[in-house]
This record gives structure tokens, sequence and C-alpha cells, in this order.
């Protein structure tokens, strides 16, 4: 049971580091927007492809003009 | 068999898929949203679905939560004023530009209903050529933009948004938003080491008292005490300094509040465990001082949440006058800022622009819609001599005028005053957490000192540990936790139905209230004239007159015109022309007709006859020779005003009607639905007036609302509404805003305040109930401390539990 002096602290030694971690994180502001981020991770979903006209075929068109 | 497909259409109320309001019977606007075609309320809707299916982002539709806001009609004069921030000066206050050349700007958008609006929107500039970056925060309704200036200029940007259907605007830092960031973080620091300490230190409890129970060497109990003691002590410093500043604060100015029987608790539980850890005697608590400690800042922290988001949707009554003005300097028309312009400058105002500035009219004839202090959106004709204010707007026809004074000197900045002046009388009513933590507190410290003077004849080594056992176990963590869990639950599950709910404690109040107060033009009205009757002179048909009076109006600004949109009109009219402040005059198959008031029309037919006199607004119709109608407009009543009325007066409620329109439909109004207190011909100070005099009777005020002109009397009622389409200002200034504009959500928002009362009161009830049963044991010594923390965790639960019966 000696081996608690040794564990324990160390367990107190990564609660330091998450704690520091954590307070990090939320004043870089990773944490600023927690409706908007909690929703993004299951509504990935990219739009439909660009209809018709793609934006550089527009131009191409326009320099054969 | 199932009915015939119209006799379908016509018993279903069909409702906007864009922004769920119900579609009028006789409008077929439809647009193809994945694959099926849907119906749509108004023209500003259509052009919007039709833009987001147009650029393939209709998923949009499958994956939002709420409805959108509906958006206003397309105008082009509101995209022109949008140019005004290609000015270089303009932009330099809310944007920067770095070395690369491209530009860094925030914009505050209205508008957003839920999370999928931030990928419409994100999405949707992506694809503008020359943004690189646009990144939205839900949290605070801003968007940040990163763009290329020589591609794209600032002003496309705000169109392209506002064609979206949202509201932008520069995003100014404010000293209020940075300390509300600010507070949202400091909170969310707080939480997040009260919730790391509470897992090390709830491991160390388990261990001491798993030993307690099976025993454990003094050595490992001092081990695991004297490592528990720093890290509780830490969350004690830094996370629950919040409950012992405020404790003290209040104290100091003589008043009780719930965090000082919560401060006294943590405190003495601490002190008393550090005791222990240091002399090796008696017990620690460190785990029910953190778990204590997390569950209030969690409780906090959602409640807080829950309508930060609203603060920040900030506007005051300034945010509402354009940005530039025409004015004269040096004998030509410039485009000037709005800021700049002094007393005695000459300025122009055009038909449909807002009046800039308080402004003595010195040349031209128009009518100005004041709707910003009566609320009404029939305008009042003014000529040279006349005062036009700012904030109102020009309809008819061009206005020359000589600025008055500045805007700080404005009638607009009175109003701007008033709601200052509101928010600061706006009376509190007594929290019912509040009132019974004075009791509580009173009722604990006399049973502890019971205790410690009974068992200090008894047995004075015991005393100490078991008063302070009392005082743990009577820990007032479930007391702490009745209202906001309760609160925080309540604006949850209305929110669900469409009700946004600002000021939590605005619950408390509205299921206290005795009087329900309505404005008129757009809160119980829909706010846009309608045709309500044809009264034919000869022997024309209804169908015929309403088609010639559209073709006329087609040509006119005024807002009566927009009662004859959707009409289909005669064609072939020419030669229309407007004559400020009378009418319209045309030629249509070889005929002259005139419509407007009874005077213009008089000049044409001499025998016109009298103006009805039913309360309506009319309007004559005549040709050469011939006079062919009166028609009546008015502002239709929602469906639903008079069963929200009755069902208000079912719960007891006194109703009443203030508005500021001075003609007698309000006086009509009010008698079709049966209120019977009116007051009409309101200045926004007088709406104020009234419901402070109703709160210095020891009445509690509802307050339902709509315009610019009803933003004082919504901030200085006790709890208050803002309906859909209302202004930026009367919204920051209401509890509740309801977002589809049906005004049932009001009785809805009724019933929910008084469940969350009744959940409140039971929680209390438990609370209070499960001291009474603790408290003796813990007197008597039978309470070891594992099962006192215990009971509190689980009591707190129970707490919580009841509360979520509020989101069903």
């Amino acid at each position: 049971m000696e081996s608690l002096y040794l564990l324990i602290p160390i367990a107190l030694i990564f609660c330091v580091i998450a704690i520091k971690l954590l307070l990090w994180a939320i004043s870089s502001g990773q944490y600023d927007d927690l409706d908007k981020e909690a929703w993004r991770i299951l509504a990935d979903d990219e739009p439909r492809a660009k209809p018709d006209t793609p934006p550089h075929q527009t131009s191409d068109s326009a320099r054969d003009d | 068999m199932s009915p015939p497909a119209e006799a379908r259409v016509l018993e279903v109320p069909r409702t906007c898929f864009h922004c769920g309001e119900p579609v009028p019977a006789n409008l077929e606007l439809t647009v193809d949203i994945n694959g099926e075609p849907r119906a749509m309320c108004c023209q500003g809707c259509l052009a919007v679905a039709t833009l987001i299916a147009g650029s393939g982002l209709e998923s949009f539709y499958r994956q939002r939560t709420a409805y959108n806001e509906r958006p206003a009609t397309p105008e082009p004069a509101v995209l022109e004023q949008y140019r005004i921030y290609d000015d270089p000066a303009l932009a330099a206050t809310f944007s920067t530009t770095g070395e690369s050349g491209k530009a860094e700007t925030s914009l505050l958008l209205g508008g957003m209903s839920c999370a999928a609006c931030t990928w419409l929107i994100e999405h949707s500039l992506s694809n503008l050529p020359g943004i690189s970056r646009a990144l939205v925060n839900l949290q605070q309704n801003r968007l940040d933009i990163e763009y290329d200036p020589r591609q794209l200029q600032l002003s496309s940007i705000f169109a392209h948004i506002d064609s979206l259907g949202y509201r932008p605007q520069p995003f100014q830092t404010s000293a209020a938003r940075q300390q509300s960031m600010d507070q949202y973080r400091a909170d969310l620091r707080r939480l997040a080491v009260a919730g790391l300490g509470m897992m090390q230190v709830g491991m160390f409890a388990i261990a001491l008292h798993a030993g307690d129970i099976q025993g454990i060497e003094a050595q490992y109990q001092a081990l695991l005490r004297w490592v528990s003691l720093p890290v509780a002590a830490f969350v004690v410093l830094y996370s629950a300094r919040s409950f012992f500043s405020s404790a003290w604060r209040h104290l100091r100015q003589g008043s009780l509040v719930m965090d000082f029987p919560v401060s006294l608790a943590i405190g003495l539980a601490f002190s008393a465990s550090v005791w222990a850890t240091v002399t090796g005697t008696g017990q620690v608590y460190f785990d029910s001082v953190v778990m204590f400690t997390f569950l209030l800042l969690l409780a906090r922290f959602l409640e807080r949440r829950a309508h930060q988001r609203q603060l920040f949707i900030w506007s005051d009554a300034e945010s509402n006058l354009p940005s530039a003005a025409t004015a004269r300097c040096d004998g030509q028309w410039r485009t000037v800022p709005r800021t700049q312009l002094q007393p005695q400058d000459t300025i122009l105002i055009k038909a449909g622009e807002s009046v800039p500035v308080d402004a003595q009219v010195i040349d031209g004839t128009s009518a100005v819609q004041e709707d910003t202090f009566n609320g009404e959106h029939l305008p009042r004709t003014v000529t040279a001599g006349d005062t036009v204010y700012a904030g109102t707007v020009n309809v008819e026809a061009a206005l020359q005028a000589r600025v008055l004074v500045d805007y700080k000197d404005s009638r607009l900045a009175a109003l701007q005053q008033s709601v200052e002046l509101a928010q600061v009388s706006k009376p509190r009513l007594a929290i019912l957490a509040d009132r019974i933590a004075s009791w509580f507190i009173a009722g604990i410290l006399l049973v502890t000192v019971t205790t410690a003077a009974v068992w200090w004849q008894i047995d004075p080594d015991k005393a100490f540990w078991i008063a302070l056992s009392v005082l743990v176990i009577s820990c007032p963590c479930a007391l702490a936790l009745a209202t906001p869990a309760a609160l925080t639950n309540a604006a949850n599950a209305l929110r669900a139905r469409g009700v946004i709910v600002r000021t939590e404690n605005a619950l408390e109040a509205l299921s206290n209230c005795t009087h329900l107060v309505f404005d008129k033009t757009g809160t119980l009205t829909r706010g846009s004239l309608t045709i309500a009757e044809v009264l034919p002179l000869s022997d024309s048909e209804r169908g015929a007159i309403l088609a010639t009076a559209a073709a006329l109006q087609r040509y006119s600004t005024h807002p009566v015109a927009k009662a004859f949109r959707d009409i289909e009109e005669a064609g072939g009219c020419e030669q229309v022309a407007y004559h400020v402040g009378a009418g319209l005059e045309g030629r249509w198959s070889g005929s002259l007709y005139r419509m407007g008031s009874e005077s213009f029309c008089r000049e044409l037919v001499a025998d016109f006859p009298a103006r009805p006199t039913a309360p309506l607004y009319w309007i004559g119709l005549c040709r050469e020779g011939a006079a062919l109608a009166w028609i009546g407009l008015n502002d239709t009543v929602r469906p639903e005003a008079s069963d929200v009325i009755d069902s208000a007066r079912r719960m007891q409620l006194q109703v009443e009607l203030l508005t500021g329109d001075s003609s007698p439909q309000g006086p009509a109004l009010a008698r079709a639905l049966g209120i019977e207190t009116v007051h009409s011909n309101q200045t926004p100070q007088q709406k104020m007036a009234r419901v402070q005099y109703l709160q210095q009777h020891g009445f509690v005020v509802a307050m339902v609302g709509d315009g610019l002109n009803d933003a004082p009397v919504l901030g200085v009622a006790n709890a208050s509404f803002a309906v859909s389409d209302a202004t930026e200002l009367a919204r920051s200034q209401a509890d509740f805003v309801i977002v589809g504009g049906d005004l049932e959500k009001i009785v809805e928002t009724l019933h929910k305040a008084r469940q969350c009362r009744r959940i409140m009161l039971q929680n209390f009830a438990w609370a209070l109930g499960y001291n009474l049963c603790a408290i003796p044991l813990a007197a008597l010594g039978y309470v070891p401390p594992w099962i006192a923390a215990l009971g509190m965790s689980l009591s707190s639960l129970l707490v919580v539990a009841n509360s979520m019966r509020l989101n069903r």
C-alpha cells in the first residue's frame, strides 16, 4: 500500500495538467459557442455540388467573348 | 374516398414553409424545395427560399430546428442604404485591413433562430468570390468575415446577408458586450475547475467512506485527507468565490439572498474539514463541499447561458436611423454621414427614406409615417413649416428641410432616454428563493446553536462535530437549485415552442401578473391595411372597381397601396399622376379616373357622396362624371386575438388596450374583442406612465407590444412580450420574444409560468421537508458523513428531475 504515496501525487499532477489545459482552451475561445459546435458535429454534410455554372466556367466564357 | 382537393385546401390553414406563419387564403406562391412545391406566405419568404434553393443549400430546411424569422419584403432602397458601408472611413470603424490586402470585419446578425442558420450563412457566403473565411458565432450573433476588398465590396456582403433573410449591422465592440463575454468565460472556468476538482476529491472520498465502513489504517486516512485538502481548497477559493462575494455584497446592503446560506455551508464545512485534517480528529466533508459547488455553478451556468445569447442582440433608438443623409454643401447635394449634420443645414429627404434628424420642412409636401412615436402605419401629411422627426419615414415625395437640433436633442433621443429610464425603474419583485432563504438561515442557525448547547451538557467532546453535521446535512443545495433548475427547464420548453425567454425571472413575475396590457397596431392587428368594405356608388361591380383601383395604386408608394398589391389589376392604365396629400389620377380606356380623399374626388365629380361614417380608412374612386365607390380599408385583427383575450380573462387577468392611434378604431376594436379599458392616442411616455400607475397600486403588469414606441413600456412592465416583426429595440426590451407571431403563445407562456411556479414550490417543499426529517436525526448524532453526502446528492437530483417535468 506504500505505492499510494507515489501514485496519488502523480494523479494530482495529471489533474493539475488537465485543469491547465482546460483553462487554456476556454481562454483561447474554443468553448465560446457551445450550441453551434454541438450541432455541427452531427450535421457536416456539404451543400450539393454547385448547380449549372461553376464560377470558373463563367469567367472562362467571359474571356471567350 | 378522399374529399376533393379544393375543399381540403380551404379547410386546413396552410403555413409558410419558410417562416411558419399562416398563408393568406387567396395567395399561391410556391418554391420547389427538396423536390416538393412548398407554400410561401409573402414575397419576402419567396425571395429568400428561392435564393436558398437556387444555390444548392436546401438541405438547410431539413436540418433547422426552428422556423426562420419572416423577412421583410425586398426593397431596393434598403439595399441602396448598405452602400454607405463602402465608405472607407465608416468601414474602418468595424473592420481592419491586414498587410496581405485582405480585410477582416465583424457583423452583428439579427434573425438567427437555430444552429442550422450558421451553416446556411457560412456556406452561402463562402460561395461568393473574394470571401476567404466566414465564421458565425451563434452565442454572440456575430459573423466574422475575411474578404478581399478588391474583389468584393462590403455593401454586397451586407446585401447578400439581407437577401438570406437576416438583418446585418456592424458589430461594434461595446463595453457591455465585452463584459458579457468575459463573464461567460469566467463562469465556464469556474465550472471546469469545480468539475475536475469534484472528480478528484470524489475519488479520494469513496476510499475514505469505504474506510469508515470497513476500517482503514490511520496513516492512509491521513494521507487521503491531506491530498483532498489542496484540491478542495483550490475549488473553494477559485470556483466558490462568486458565492462569497455575492453574499457579502448583499449583506452589506442589508439583504439576505440564497448565496448567504450557500456561503455559510461551504465556508463552515470546509473550515471544519481542514481542522479535522490538521488535528486528525472528527470528520472531513471535502467531497460534499466540492460537489455542492459544482452543482450550483452548473445550474447557474445553464441559467445564464440560456439568456446570454439574447443579451448580444442589443440595439438603441439611434440604430434605426440611416447612416447617411443628403445635405446641401457648396450649392450641390452631397451624401454625408448623418453624424456630421449641423443645425441649420439643409437636407433632402427622398420618398421612401427615413428622416435622419429632427428638421423643419422648407419645401415640398409629403406624408410621414410616424409609427416610431404612435405605432400607426397611416402617415401624417406635412408641408413647408411643419416639423418632421428623426426615425420617421417619408412616404410620398421628396422634402427639403432645415435641420433643427442635434440627435441628442431630438424626439427619438427622448424616446431612448425613456427606455433607459424604464430599465432603471422596472420594479424588481422579491424573488421567491431569496424570501425563503432568509427564513431558512434563521431556522438553521437556531437549530445548530440549540444542538450545540444541548450536546455541550451531555458530551462536550461531541458537541462541535454534531453541530457541524447538522449544518452539513441541512446544506441548502436542493434549496438553492430549486429555482434555477425550474426556470431553466421552463425556458427550454418555451424555446422549443417558439418563445425566446430573455430574462428568466420574468417567468416568476408572469405567474403572478394581474394585468395583461396590449398594444393595438401590429400586436392585436397584423399592422397592414386590407380591404374591408367596398361600397359601390354606381352599377359597376366589386371586381371591376378593385381592378381599376389596383391599377392606379400600383404607381403609389403610400402604405395604402399595399392593400391592393395582391389584386389583379386592370391593364392599360396610363398617365398616372400622384397628387401629394390628395390621391392618384390616371387615364384608363379614355376616361380620367381619380382615387383619394373626398375633396380630391369632388374636384372631378361635384356631387361625390359624403364619406361613410363607419370607423374605417375610406378612399373614394370616381370617373369623369360618375362616382364609382368608397373603399374602406382596415387593419385586420389577428384571428387568434379574441381567443387569447378570452383565455386571459379565464385566468383572472384584467385586459387593457394602450394604443398610439387617435382614431375611433382603437375603442371599436376593444369593443369587438371585449376589452373594457382602452387608452387611445398615447405617446410612448404616456404608455409607460399608465403601467407605472398600475404598478404603484400593487398590480403586476404584463405588456405585449411590437413597435419602437412600445420599447419604454416593455422595459418597465414586470413581464413583457414582443411579437414577431417587432423592431429590434422592442425585442431588446422585452422579456419574451414570440418568434412565429402567434398570440396563442402568450397564453402558453402564461400557463408555463404558472406551472413553473408550482414546480418551484414543490421543489422548495421537498428541500425543506428533507431537512425537517434529516436535521433531527443529525442533531441526535445518528447520521454518519457518508449518509449525509449521499442524502444531499439524492435530494438535489430529485429537485432536478422534478424540474425536468417542465420540459414536457
